[in-house]
């Protein structure tokens, strides 16, 4: 199943990079695809994380500062990194203070291509088919 | 070095055979060149990559921090356990940001004591290199320059009596027979609906509800503000116990047999184990169902399941028997307490 796909990227993401604790994937108008959480409320972090993107994107282009790489908000308990995944989605990604989110963000390379490559996959193709099932 | 047989600490029973501490040491090439900057009293910042890695940052020969994802900083652990305010931090940070001498600061604005303050860094360093030592070390170099870390120990601790420490913590770790490991095992609570009967610390009850399957001894630090040592400390006596169990494993490892004390039978109600419950739960699969003794050619009918023959004596003791004990190495406790 497609979805298990997705979660089983995610989870991974959380067993390479020591101190990842959930992740999220959506769409960029909010909507949850996959979760991989304990007690956080994805549905939230979903709409806050496509709100995030769109920002940082017009941030980037409005800095003169190219593309964007992440976003990441450090707080006092953890960081919460935000990346695009492909045009349509985006991949939300928690840590706690242990975290090293520049090497997250070297890992997460892999994860968010894997993931752009699955949803790719399981959209509908433009004469209306599915695409197949690999 | 000689091996001495380290005594337990108090509660602590041996489980049988060494478990993953007997096979583990401290690492030869990190002792090599922390005693060697020690000697020459040299003031560098030394890059240890690995897993989980960190840069140990001396001073005159001493070690004054040691930042490593493996282990909780002291910021996190006076934030996240309670011993300072968020705040009355916030201010000190401003105020000590030009000069970087946080410590003295936090000390200065009345959030915490000197000695107690100490006391924690102390403890912070001792579980860093404990993590640091006992992990994977590819390579130990000295870097130009690092951020320096804002709360450090002057003067620093020998690099000697750090490493004897975390000698002496694998030992005990060895010697209890510990089958959790601190940066693998992600734990869960047990199926035992007993927890309000036994005379559980504080503490220990603060472990059991956050083992939801995800997080190891290291995570739980983080989200506590707690050692690791202590923590995995903790997670073994608990498991012993019955009360955790490892649900799986970092790098992908199924936990499979990884659980061999007190497994309870049967699925951990306090986990969803259908991967269709929820998005996102983690789903655990079943512990082994444990058959009971029969009769020759007799069907075994569905029987409740046994618990740990250390749970039984604390239920059968009662409430007003002697709490399991808890690990005096923690940073809240350590107020005038020996530590490196």
């Amino acid at each position: 199943m497609a979805k298990d796909r997705l979660l089983t990227e995610m989870r991974a993401l959380r067993d390479r990079v020591v101190g990842v604790t959930d992740s999220v994937l959506a769409s960029r108008d909010g909507l949850i695809i996959a979760a991989d959480t304990a007690t956080i409320d994805p549905d939230n972090l979903a709409a806050l994380g496509a709100a995030m993107i769109g920002l940082a994107q017009r941030m980037a282009a409005e800095a003169g500062q190219g593309s964007l790489r992440d976003s990441v908000t450090r707080n006092s308990g953890g960081y919460v990194a935000t990346y695009a995944v492909g045009g349509e989605a985006l991949l939300v990604v928690l840590g706690d203070t242990g975290l090293n989110w520049a090497l997250l963000y070297r890992e997460s390379r892999s994860t968010v291509d894997n993931l752009g490559n699955l949803l790719a996959q399981a959209s509908p193709r433009a004469d209306g088919t599915a695409a197949a099932a690999s | 070095m000689a091996m001495t047989q380290e005594p337990l600490p108090a509660g602590v029973s041996a489980q049988g055979g060494p478990g993953p501490y007997g096979r583990l040491a401290v690492d030869r090439g990190l002792s090599q060149a922390l005693l060697t900057s020690a000697n020459a009293g040299r003031s560098v910042f030394l890059q240890v990559t690995g897993e989980p890695g960190g840069v140990v940052h001396l001073v005159d020969g001493g070690v004054v921090a040691i930042e490593t994802p493996g282990a909780p900083d002291a910021e996190t652990v006076l934030l996240r356990s309670g011993l300072i305010p968020e705040p009355g931090w916030d201010a000190a940070f401003t105020a000590a940001a030009a000069s970087g001498r946080l410590a003295a600061e936090i000390v200065q604005q009345g959030l915490i004591g000197a000695a107690r303050l100490e006391a924690v860094l102390r403890i912070v360093l001792a579980d860093a290199m404990f993590v640091l030592a006992v992990g994977r070390v590819e390579e130990c170099h000295v870097v130009d320059a690092a951020a320096p870390s804002l709360l450090a120990l002057e003067p620093g601790a020998e690099p000697r009596r750090l490493l004897d420490e975390t000698s002496r913590r694998l030992q005990v770790l060895a010697a209890m027979g510990s089958q959790i490991t601190h940066d693998r095992d992600r734990v869960t609570a047990g199926a035992w609906q007993v927890t309000s009967r036994l005379p559980l610390s504080d503490s220990q009850r603060d472990i059991l509800a956050l083992a939801n399957g995800r997080r190891t001894a290291r995570d739980m630090a983080f989200a506590l503000g707690r050692g690791v040592f202590a923590l995995t400390l903790e997670f073994s006596r608990l498991h012993e116990l019955g009360l955790l169990v490892v649900g799986s494993r970092r790098g992908g490892t199924p936990a499979g047999q990884a659980d061999r004390a007190g497994s309870p039978a049967g699925p951990n109600p306090h986990q969803a184990a259908d991967p269709a419950a929820g998005p996102g739960k983690d789903p655990v699969s079943p512990l082994p169902r444990r058959r009971a003794p029969s009769q020759p050619g007799e069907t075994s009918p569905a029987r409740a399941p046994q618990a740990p023959p250390a749970l039984l004596r604390i239920l059968r003791r009662g409430p007003s028997g002697p709490q399991v004990p808890a690990d005096p190495e923690e940073p809240g406790r350590t107020a005038g307490q020996d530590a490196p």
